[in-house]
This record gives C-alpha cells, structure tokens and sequence, in this order.
C-alpha cells in the first residue's frame, strides 16, 4: 500500500466522524479538530488558547464537572459515557456524549477527549426521563386512590357495625317494655281491683313513654347522622320559664329522685325552648340512671352577658376518662347496669341541640360529681 | 445502628483529633492525597456524608436528609462517638458549611475549622453574588438527571483502564464517587439551593477559609465576603483552577492548613 492511499494523521484527526479535543490539566485548549469546530459553529481560533473545555459547557454541565468528573478524572484517569450539553454560538445546546482520558504528557498531564453527537439519544433519553416522571406521577395517584378506597371501606364497615349494633340496642329496649305491656294485659284479662288497674295502667303509660322517647330518639338521631342536623325552630321565648315547666314534668315522671332548680336572671332570646328542655331532659335521665341513688340533681339555668347556661349536677362515681372524649359520640354508654339506659343517643342528641344553637357542650366529672353544661350564644342582632 | 458504620468512618493516624468532611458529588476518598500527610502528626477521622460513598444507604432518610443540619447533627455523633479532645474540622465545599453547623451546635467538640472552597449560598442575591441564578442549578439538575449512570455503575475504568496510577485499588476506582442518583439529586438540590449567610458571624471557633484562585463554584468574591463574615477568620489564596485543590494541590494546600494550625 503507497503512503498517498490513505489519509495522513492530521486529516484523519480533523476529519474523524467524532469531536476531538486536546486540553492540559487546567482544561485549556490545546487543540480542537474540523468536526468539533463545525459542530460548535465557532472557529479554530476561538477556542485554542482562549477557551476552557469546561467554559464550553451549559452551567450545570460547569458544576457538574468541578464536583463530579474532574475528581472522578484525577482519581481513575478516565471516564466514559458522560452526557453533557456543549454551547455553541448561535444555536441551542448541543447534546454530546463525551469520553475522556487523562495522559501524561512531557511532565505534565493532558486531557483527551472524544465527543459524539447525542442528539436523538438526548430526545429519546428525555422521552423515557417524561415517561419515567408520569409513570412516578401514576403509582403516586395510585397509592392515593388505595388509601381512599381502604378509608372509604373503614368507613362503610364502621357503619355497617354500628348499623347492626343499634338494631340489637332498639330491639333490646323495645322488648322490655313490649312485655311490661304484654304482662299488664295478662293481668288486666284476669280482672284486678280498681286500685290494681291503676297501678297497671300507669306502667303501661310509662312503658309507651320510654318507646316514645326512644322512636322520637331515633328520628332526631337519623335526621342528625344524615347530615341535616336536628331540626330547630327557634322564636323569641323565655328559656328560664320553659325549663323551669320542663324540670317540674320532669320531677313527676322521676318520682324518685330529688330534683332541684336553681335560675339566676332572665332570659328571653331566640332560641328553639322545645329542643332545649329536652336536652336538659336527656341530662336529667342521665343523672338518674348513673348518679349516686338518694343523692340531690341540680339543674342550674343561667342568664350571662354572652348568652345562657344550663347546667346539670349530680353526685356519684366520676365518668371514666377512657370514655370522656367519646362521650359524645353516638351509641357509647356507661357502666350503669342495663334496663335502665336508653340506646346510648342522649349524649349525641345533646350535642346536635346545643350545635344547633350555636353552642357547645362541656363535661366536669370529678370526686365531686358530674356535671354537663350547655352554653349557647345570645344571637346578634 | 453504629455511627461508625453508618457514616463509614475510618481512623489513621495518632495524635489530637484531625476530621475530614468531604463535598457534594464525592466521598472521602477526596482526601487521599492529603489524610496521609496529617496522619503522621494527627488521629485523621474520615468518614462519608450518609448517602456519599459507603456510607449505610439505608439510613438515608428524604425528609430528615431534606436540610444541611441533620448532616452536622450526624458530624456531632461520629465526634462524640471517637474524638478524645476538640478537633480540627477540615471541611471542603458544602462541608465546610456542614462543618459550620456542627461547630454551632456543639462548640466544645470542635478546636478549629478549615474550610476548602466554602460558599455559604450559592445563588446570586442582590448585593451578594454567590455565582449562580436559579435556573443554573435547574441545569445543574438536568445534566444530573440525564447522567443518571454516571452515579450507580462506572464502566470508565473497565473500558479505558487507568494505566498510569497502578497504586489505586481497584475496588477503589470502581466505586470513588459512587451512589444512588436519587440521592445524589437531592444533595444537589439541598447543597446549592441552601444559604447559610445569617450563621457566619456565629462562628467564633478560629477559621482558615482556603480560597482557590480560579474557582467556578466558589468564586474569590465568596471566600472574600466570608472572612468579613467569620469574625476569628483567615483567608489563604491557593494558586488553583477547579474546586478541589486538595487534589490538584495538595502540597500548598498541606501547607496553607500547616501555617494556620501552627498559629493555634
């Protein structure tokens, strides 16, 4: 083969299918080849002797390879397969992938570097990084979608639970006084004296009430749990004087008990006196069913600056304070023994009747007893 | 689980406590040409950021990870754990700030500090020119993202060989500079988008700040606003291109840091 049939070293240098450059340690130009400068758009005397490999990257390319390849060079002497962006003059960056060697050279060291253009690699490479971030993006909202599903199922089990647990409760305090009813009949078939047949009759009448309480319970429970809370018709009326009317019913249906009223001020205000008597009602049921036996309830009505309070007192043991926080909350009773609790919705009726009223609810169980209290605001003007 | 193992920690030397903090994109392998020299008068304590080199990749937490801080309360711990006396931190770029952290932290574990090419905020703001815009390090990022191998696997050395430094391990080479690319993506972010300018005057230990002439990351105007900064502070210009003159000139280097202890 003659030495004319094929190229010399120089043109095979400036004329190889990739990009060339010779830089010293520092990163100075030493030598670029014809396919790097046509690629950079600039000419030969642009970059040799004045211009920085690193000055001919993007600035994240710059910090990049201050932090990372320059160290990784020093360390091993080489790298390979580095992707990086190169300026050029009048034109987006260039994507190329680089390899460099670090070789000594007359005592000192020189950097050669090999560029190839990478630019349907960058577009396919930022395709996959897209596809990459949405696939990221998706298992995330997947994740999301899981937890509200597994939320969502809770919830409905909790319902579930619930909804089979107060048809035992309701159909456990109506068979109680279904058979006082059934019982009453049997003996009022036998034929009982006059003094007897009252006696009869009036436990039937107090056995009708209780499921009374219970049904309008009931009706004012799914009304509250369907999201449109209790109905409350408020009118101008004088709160003081329908408690006062209701703790004196209240007195004749718990013989029993001793029942005091303590009033201070008045109080005529808009307010739904209806719903406030019963919930001082269900108050006042409470403290009979779990309140010491013997020992006095008071309820204590009271006109403030802000509005008013009604407040029940009643002796006894302490409420647990495992249950105080739940206290309110639907279907949670105490430990008093059974006939004598309703479904464990007074509580929650209570609450529903004081939200309504724009006021809250409070508990003080202590060695000095229980008491509730209902603070509702005197509505603006 | 151990610190030591944890952040990787080796100790060579004997004599008072010397600790080595390297920067962002690296390990401790960083200062292999300079632990050497200080082992022969000092108890060099090496160790890799968790997340950097060996460190346990598992103890890498995104959100603890999320601030430079849970960084030095991790540089506080190895000091307890093997420092007998105060030590000379020696930090380089984004440690030296880290070491900075730990110094405020817990003062009595620390003698003095030297810091390689620190930057206490890296952004351009206002009056303070720190070097860079946000969109640089956006940049930064995406040259990050799409070197993706770059940081998990190293075929430079198998496919180039490092023919003229046969004294490096292999096993070395094959894993200098190497972790997780998450992990690496999220330092850079945690490293260059931090500023700690409010902290310098809470520095009272003495300081050597260890400025390179030409460098991209910590440019002079940033080692300069420093020492005005750090009240106990030296500045020392070392003739360098590049941000690691710890690598490239680790005599001067050797030497600037020798001048400052020998004044201690």
């Amino acid at each position: 083969m003659s030495p004319a049939s094929i190229p010399g070293p120089e043109q095979l240098y400036d004329s190889a299918p990739c990009g060339l450059l010779l830089a010293d340690g520092n990163g100075d130009v030493l030598l670029v080849n014809d396919v790097l400068c046509t690629w950079l758009q600039c000419g030969r005397e642009e970059l040799v002797g004045r211009k920085r490999f690193q000055d001919l990257l993007t600035v994240g390319g710059r910090i990049f390879w201050q932090t990372h390849l320059q160290p990784l060079l020093r360390m091993q002497a080489s790298v390979a397969e580095v992707k990086l962006d190169m300026m050029r003059s009048g034109g987006p960056p260039l994507p190329v992938m680089v390899n460099i060697s670090e070789r000594p050279w007359n005592e000192r060291k020189l950097l050669h570097i090999a560029i190839f253009v990478a630019e349907d690699r960058h577009k396919y490479e930022r395709e996959l990084l897209l596809q990459r971030r949405r696939a990221e993006e998706l298992s995330q909202q997947h994740a999301r979608d899981e937890q509200q599903i597994s939320d969502a199922r809770a919830q409905a089990e909790d319902r579930a639970r619930f909804a089979e647990q107060l048809v035992g409760m309701v159909s456990h305090d109506i068979r109680n006084p279904l058979s006082v009813i059934q019982m009453s009949a049997v003996l009022l078939d036998r034929g009982v004296s006059a003094e007897q047949q009252r006696q009869v009759t009036g436990r039937i009448t107090r056995a009708v009430r209780r499921m009374q309480h219970l049904i309008a319970d009931l009706l004012d429970f799914s009304q509250a749990r369907l999201g449109r809370g209790l109905s409350i018709r408020k009118r101008s009326c004088d709160l003081q004087q329908a408690i006062a009317d209701g703790v004196a019913e209240l007195a004749l249906a718990f013989p029993e008990s001793s029942l005091r009223h303590e009033r201070v001020g008045t109080a005529v205000m808009e307010a739904d006196p209806d719903r406030i008597v019963q919930a001082v009602g269900n108050l006042v049921a409470n403290a009979v069913n779990h309140g010491a036996r013997g020992e006095p309830i008071t309820v204590r009505s009271e006109a403030v600056e802000s509005g008013f309070r009604v407040s029940v007192h009643n002796r006894g043991k302490p409420i647990a304070a495992g249950l105080l926080p739940r206290l309110f909350e639907p279907m949670v009773r105490g430990a008093a023994p059974g006939a004598a609790q309703g479904v464990g919705l007074g509580l929650f009726i209570v609450r529903e009747i004081a939200r309504g009223h724009g006021g809250t609810v409070d508990v003080h169980s202590g060695e000095e007893g229980t008491s509730f209290e209902i603070t509702i605001p005197r509505p603006h003007p | 689980m151990s610190v030591l193992r944890r952040n990787n920690v080796m100790l060579i030397g004997k004599g008072p406590p010397m600790l080595f903090l390297h920067g962002f994109g690296c390990d401790q392998n960083m200062w292999r040409l300079l632990a050497p020299h200080f082992a022969e008068t000092h108890t060099c304590i090496l160790m890799d950021l968790v997340g950097s080199g060996k460190s346990d990749l598992a103890a890498y937490d995104r959100q603890r990870y999320d601030t430079l801080h849970a960084y030095a309360e991790d540089v506080c711990e190895v000091l307890e754990e093997v420092a007998s006396a105060p030590a000379i931190c020696i930090g380089h770029s984004v440690s030296a700030m880290i070491g900075l952290l730990a110094n405020l932290r817990c003062p009595d574990a620390f003698l003095a500090q030297v810091m390689v090419g620190p930057s206490p905020c890296y952004i351009n703001d206002g009056d303070y020119v720190g070097g860079f815009e946000r969109k640089d390090i956006e940049s930064l990022l995406e040259t990050m993202e799409s070197n993706y191998l770059g940081w998990s696997s190293n075929m430079a050395p198998a496919i180039m060989g490092a023919p003229e430094q046969p004294e490096l391990a292999v096993e070395l080479t094959n894993s200098f500079c190497r972790t997780d690319p998450e992990i690496a993506k999220q330092f850079a972010r945690v490293t260059f988008l931090s500023d700690l300018r409010s902290e310098l005057p809470r520095l009272h230990a003495p300081t050597l700040i260890l400025q390179c002439s030409d460098d991209l990351i910590a440019p002079r105007a940033v080692g300069e606003y420093m020492h005005r900064q750090i009240p106990n502070s030296t500045l020392a210009i070392i003739d360098n291109v590049g941000h690691c003159p710890h690598l490239s000139a680790p005599s001067a280097s050797a030497t600037a840091i020798e001048r400052f202890i020998a004044q201690l």
